[in-house]
């Protein structure tokens, strides 16, 4: 067993009680469900069917709870038009889709990387194009949003988080994990430019663990929660993981053990994130995070450290722009459920076999860090 | 020519070509490696490491001292591949299923310029892509080699 996976099951035995569960249990189910692809157009679209993946929670929902739906669209990662049009192809095509869900999403949360390198042109295109959704919409930042003007525009723009939203039954909290970057970029010069580019490589070593929660937000994480029922849902966004995947890349934040530590009391938590653009699903004591798929591209599984309860998605094909992206659907019904249906653009979501997934198949990879940024 | 003939030319031959390998040995290998010509070695290999890496990041300083365009999409190597993963340098040769042909790393490297990047195609025997190649190599060293397998 790894030095991971250890910890791992050190802090869900520290955080969940003997013999308790989650107050639902989590169940991965297949379903067969017609892709409304818009590409493919309404004929041909119902030819098939196929494994969306769904997570199929049972929440023991507030009373007053109401079924409703929300749409998660997050790491569009937008470059100035005339750098790049297919991102913005993906993105257009992803809200017209969150547009025509039927019934109608109550929200929409988006997950931060709105933009690749925090330019106020690409922030602008990104509300240009969200501006044809006509649903509520709600925002937290990405690293790719921030670090060009330390989140200047993306405030004034989109609004400061963290924030919280009562809907309908549900606490909803809209975090920052991106903002606490320790300064590498005063002691070196760097233009503001230069640091959002190293900032803006997932494999760049200079950012470090810039992940984080923060003490300052993990004491308004307390606040928040502290007049909410215990058995009551609540639902946290945060653009990176609330749990330790794969530090290199950030697919965690640093303080996530502290952040678990005030969230223990709750027996009904859903953490919702991006950044990792891939299909991903944890539970770590009562706290169930599920991964949300980028528009822009997708990621490979970390060479370590995919939670064992993640039912890896299927290779994407790299000639095929639209492969391996999309958005989410997700449901809270009055019959105590949570559906999250990942809407792939393609038409097989998760891998049968391990040689297709890209993480069963990758034993014999060993990586090693980049080495011409260590400036 | 009879078999002894035959025999007899055969060994000469063997005789000349040990001879020339000695030579070039001998002038290969005059005295045991110093401490600093492993090190030059090493410099020689990890400058290439450097370059690829810069070039697997999009540098765009690199790509033009090196007169090649990786990419016209924003989108360099290493956002699909970080730390070079997924790149699986040690199973080539292989079939390549995108290519629909018997390919090297050389040969996947340059369709992946030329496909989702949008980028110019590189000499395949170049600098550039020389140094993609070491990078690529270097970040996935330690794997064992298992060419062929998809």
């Amino acid at each position: 067993m790894s030095t991971l996976e250890r910890l791992r099951l050190e802090m869900d035995r520290t955080l969940r009680p003997q013999g308790e569960r989650p107050s639902y249990s989590t169940r991965m189910t297949r379903r067969i469900f017609l892709h409304r692809s818009l590409a493919l157009g309404a004929a041909s679209a119902a030819t098939y069917g196929f494994f969306p993946l769904l997570n199929v929670l049972d929440v023991a929902f507030a009373a007053d709870g109401q079924a409703f739906k929300f749409a998660w669209l997050s790491d569009t990662h937008l470059y100035p038009k005339d750098v790049n049009t297919r991102f913005v192809d993906k993105t257009v095509r992803a809200v017209q889709e969150v547009q025509a869900m039927n019934p109608p999403a109550d929200f929409l949360i988006f997950g931060g990387d709105l933009a690749q390198l925090g330019d106020p042109v690409e922030l602008r295109l990104g509300a240009e194009l969200l501006k044809e959704l006509k649903i509520k919409k709600v925002f937290i930042p990405g690293e790719h949003d921030w670090y060009l003007d330390m989140g200047k525009t993306w405030n004034e723009m989109f609004g400061q988080s963290p924030w919280k939203l009562d809907h309908k039954g549900v606490r909803f909290l809209g975090l920052d994990t991106v903002s606490h970057a320790e300064d590498f970029w005063t002691g070196r010069k760097m233009s503001p430019k230069e640091r959002m580019g190293h900032m803006a490589t997932l494999d760049g070593t200079l950012g470090g663990a810039w992940a984080a929660v923060g003490p300052e937000q993990i004491k308004w994480l307390n606040d928040a929660l502290a007049d909410w029922p215990k058995d009551k849902p609540v639902v946290v966004f945060s653009h990176n993981p609330l749990y330790e995947y794969y530090p290199p890349w950030n697919f965690w934040v640093r303080d996530w053990q502290a952040v678990h530590e005030v969230l223990k009391p709750f027996s009904n938590v859903t953490n919702i994130h991006g950044h990792t653009h891939q299909v991903l699903y944890n539970e770590i004591g009562k706290v169930r995070s599920i991964g949300m798929l980028a528009t822009s591209w997708p990621w490979p599984y970390a060479p370590e450290g995919v939670p064992i309860l993640t039912r890896p998605m299927v290779r994407a094909d790299p000639g095929d722009h639209f492969d391996g992206v999309g958005w989410s659907a997700l449901a809270l019904t009055a019959q105590a459920r949570v559906d999250n249906e990942y809407r792939m653009w393609r038409k097989d979501v998760f891998a049968t076999a391990a040689v297709d997934s890209g993480t069963g198949d990758n034993g014999n990879q060993i990586l090693s860090p980049r080495i011409a940024d260590r400036i | 020519m009879t078999t002894r003939k035959r025999l007899s030319l055969t060994a000469g031959g063997c005789v000349l070509l040990a001879g020339a390998v000695a030579t070039n040995q001998g002038l290969a290998h005059k005295a045991e490696h110093t401490p600093e010509q492993l090190q030059a070695f090493h410099g020689v290999f990890m400058d290439q490491v450097k370059t690829g890496d810069l070039l697997f990041h999009g540098d765009a300083a690199t790509e033009k001292r090196l007169g090649v365009k990786l990419s016209a999409t924003g989108m360099a190597c290493a956002m699909c591949h970080p730390y070079a993963s997924d790149t699986h340098p040690y199973e080539f040769p292989k079939f390549q299923e995108q290519m629909n042909e018997f390919a090297t790393l050389r040969d996947m490297i340059n369709w992946c310029i030329e496909k989702p990047n949008e980028g110019e195609k590189i000499d395949p025997n170049g600098e550039a892509m020389k140094a993609l190649e070491a990078y690529i190599y270097w970040s996935n060293r330690n794997a064992r080699l298992d060419p062929g397998r998809h």
